[in-house]
């Protein structure tokens, strides 16, 4: 590998918004890079947009005529002489072709090279790509290509049931069918194909045996252009409702050091297989007897990567800027220590009450948890708008501990601390999670949440302070109607009106 | 003065006694009660345990929010009460599904004139990226359903109703 010069930056647009951009922002300040925002009509009085030195209008609230808008962010950047994108998450992130089109403009994408977003962002040739580098993978037919519903068929059953119909496209859950038998499979194959024509564009599936009782564990990887991989240890992910993460631990109980090395070992072989530079994230798969399997790779920077900063003290986002300027890891394998336990909750404008429903309003107050141990990550402020544009994460809560015990102890504490007024949050799911025996006994899978947990525990804690919660409601009541019959009978008074105010203050002092 | 205080279907009678007193059923309880200026949060200390707690209205009740633990009250004078259960029940009467938040009609899975059962699901909502079930509040039949598959929503508009 020649010697590189590495690049100064000056300047790094950021394009995204909400809690990742002002992440980012932080890290810039923090290295003394000036920042570039870019925000939707929705945004306007938007964190990422008060915190950056610039910022500029994409245009209206849906995500497509925004925050999706290439174009109008290359723009940008060249007007504002930016040196570099960074992407977040979501969004642009994984796109091929902004990453390619930004090293046609001259502009330093801030992760992986165009090929390896490619490579990875079909899962059907990363799983061919991995499976050739040695890394073992679910059995399946999606390196297989394209397959008719009759192939598919004549396949399922040497796969085995339970199996999954995931669509070749896919993502978040949508177009996967779980099949139990051969008689059930075509009409799931039928409707899968139309969910993921109708949410992708695209129709076609695969098959993957569907393993039970699976944990969902990831690796953190860093790669610098100078052929130096190495990984920043696991997050253990099951947490998780209708494949959306919920809650995200680091290290993974689950894992003993010799298994953590030898998976550890098999994501670095992942991002090589695909020549891959910058942050990345492998996830596996880890059956009851610890076979593990790869799932994916995410080629972009995860919303969970805190846990993984306070665990091995590396600022992951600083390195990611470290390394797209040219500049070689400041750190090797063996340097790389976990220290302690971090969890993460993710809190969403949702009520776990009422389904999960999200909840849209207006934020008229928050109060954020601090103290020992406690990093917030937020986009949002007392008076912030929840819309229906964007996805209802308002903050993520992340807190150290030397134990996952005193990890757990201290998000208890924090949660308890949390108080956001205006719309619904889930808070009180983590409350009741932070509180049940098999979270803290660690007996629990990806199904845990939709299957074995209720919030019925949380509907008894409720029942115990709903008396104190009465009174309190019963006086401020009380104290405004009270409040209300002074300033009906204001008029009755013969005093002066200013005489009367300085008395009713005297009284209220 | 004494209120009839309600959470959960659970009812609390609450009689304020005087500044500094309260009486539940037959406990006669001491209170220091205070707001902390210019916010909606509030300082009880009841019997020497301390409680701190935001408290503020939205529409006709008073929400609670304590310890993470969020709590939607209705605060009525006996006095109101009275007056309003000597008015008939209203429990009965119309019941309109507004929608929780704007979006987009996934599925209604309702005919009008079918009967529902409480808990049952009406209509599919996608918002925020994700679909979210719209159920029966309490048992009865559809009536007119004012909204089809694959339209857009604005937030309380009225979906369907029951009766």
């Amino acid at each position: 590998m020649p010697t590189k010069k590495s690049l100064m930056f000056k300047k790094v647009l950021i394009a995204n918004r909400g809690e990742i951009a002002v992440r980012i922002i932080r890290a810039c300040r923090e290295l003394g890079i000036g920042t570039v925002a870019v925000f939707s009509e929705a945004d306007r009085h938007a964190l990422h947009v008060r915190y950056a030195d610039e910022a500029y209008l994409l245009g209206p609230a849906p995500s497509r005529e925004s925050y999706l808008r290439a174009d109008k962010i290359f723009d940008i950047a060249k007007k504002s002489g930016a040196d570099a994108i960074h992407p977040g998450y979501g969004f642009l992130a994984e796109r091929e072709d902004f990453a390619a089109k930004c090293d046609d403009l001259g502009i330093k994408f801030i992760g992986p090279k165009p090929s390896s977003i490619a490579a990875m962002g079909d899962k059907g040739k990363a799983r061919a790509t991995v499976v050739k580098a040695g890394v073992p993978v679910v059995p399946g037919t999606e390196d297989v290509g394209n397959m008719t519903d009759d192939d598919l068929l004549a396949i399922a059953p040497t796969i085995g049931f339970p199996l999954l119909i995931k669509a070749t496209a896919g993502g978040g859950g949508k177009g996967m069918r779980e099949v139990r038998s051969l008689e059930e499979m075509p009409a799931l194959l039928a409707s899968a194909r139309r969910e993921a024509e109708s949410s992708f564009g695209d129709g076609n599936v695969y098959l993957e045996k569907l393993i039970e009782g699976a944990r969902h564990i990831e690796f953190q990887i860093m790669a610098d252009s100078f052929g130096n991989v190495i990984h920043l240890g696991e997050r253990e992910c099951s947490i998780q409702r209708r494949h959306q993460k919920l809650l995200e631990e680091a290290p993974s109980s689950f894992l003993n050091d010799d298994l953590r090395e030898k998976m550890g070992n098999i994501a670095v072989k992942s991002a090589q297989a695909v020549d891959y530079v910058n942050a990345g994230t492998i996830e596996f798969l880890v059956d009851k007897d610890h076979n593990f399997y790869f799932l994916e790779m995410n080629t972009r920077l995860q919303v969970e990567h805190p846990i993984t900063e306070m665990v091995t003290g590396v600022d992951i986002v600083a390195e990611q800027i470290r390394i797209a300027r040219g500049r070689q890891l400041s750190y090797t394998q063996e340097q790389i220590k976990i220290n302690g336990h971090s969890i993460e909750c993710r809190i969403n404008a949702e009520d776990p009450f009422n389904g999960f429903m999200p909840s849209t309003g207006r934020i008229t107050h928050s109060l954020l948890p601090t103290g020992p141990g406690v990093r917030v990550d937020t986009g949002v402020y007392p008076g912030f708008e929840i819309t229906p544009y964007y996805d209802p994460m308002i903050a993520k809560l992340i807190v150290w501990g030397e134990t996952r015990a005193q990890a757990i102890l201290r998000m208890r504490r924090a949660l308890e601390e949390y108080r956001v007024v205006g719309v619904r949050t889930n808070i009180p799911f983590h409350q009741t999670l932070m509180d049940s025996h098999r979270f803290m006994g660690t007996q629990f899978d990806t199904r845990f949440v939709e299957e074995r947990f209720t919030m019925d525990d949380a509907l008894e804690a409720r029942a115990a302070n709903a008396e104190i919660a009465a009174i309190l409601a019963t006086l401020a009541a009380h104290q405004q109607s009270e409040r209300n019959a002074n300033i009906v009978r204001r008029n009755e008074r013969d005093t002066s009106n200013w005489k009367w105010v300085g008395r009713w203050e005297r009284m209220h002092r | 003065m004494k209120y009839i205080t309600t959470i959960d279907d659970k009812e609390f009678e609450i009689e304020v006694v005087d500044e500094h007193h309260i009486r539940i059923g037959d406990r006669l309880l001491e209170v220091d009660f205070e707001s902390v200026s210019g916010q909606p949060v509030f300082s009880l200390i009841l019997d020497g345990r301390s409680y701190e707690a935001f408290v503020y209205q939205s529409e006709q009740d008073w929400e609670v929010l304590i310890r993470g633990r969020q709590y939607q009250v209705n605060v009525e004078d006996e006095r109101e009460k009275r007056l309003k259960t000597a008015g008939g029940d209203i429990s009965g009467g119309e019941f309109h599904l507004k929608a929780p938040m704007p979006g987009l009609v996934v599925a209604v899975l309702m005919e009008e004139g079918q009967e529902v059962k409480k808990g049952q699901v009406m209509l599919i909502l996608e918002s925020m990226k994700m679909q979210n079930e719209l159920k029966a509040p309490r048992d009865g039949t559809v009536g007119r359903i004012r909204v089809k598959a694959g339209e857009s929503v604005e937030q309380k508009q009225t979906l369907l109703s029951v009766h």
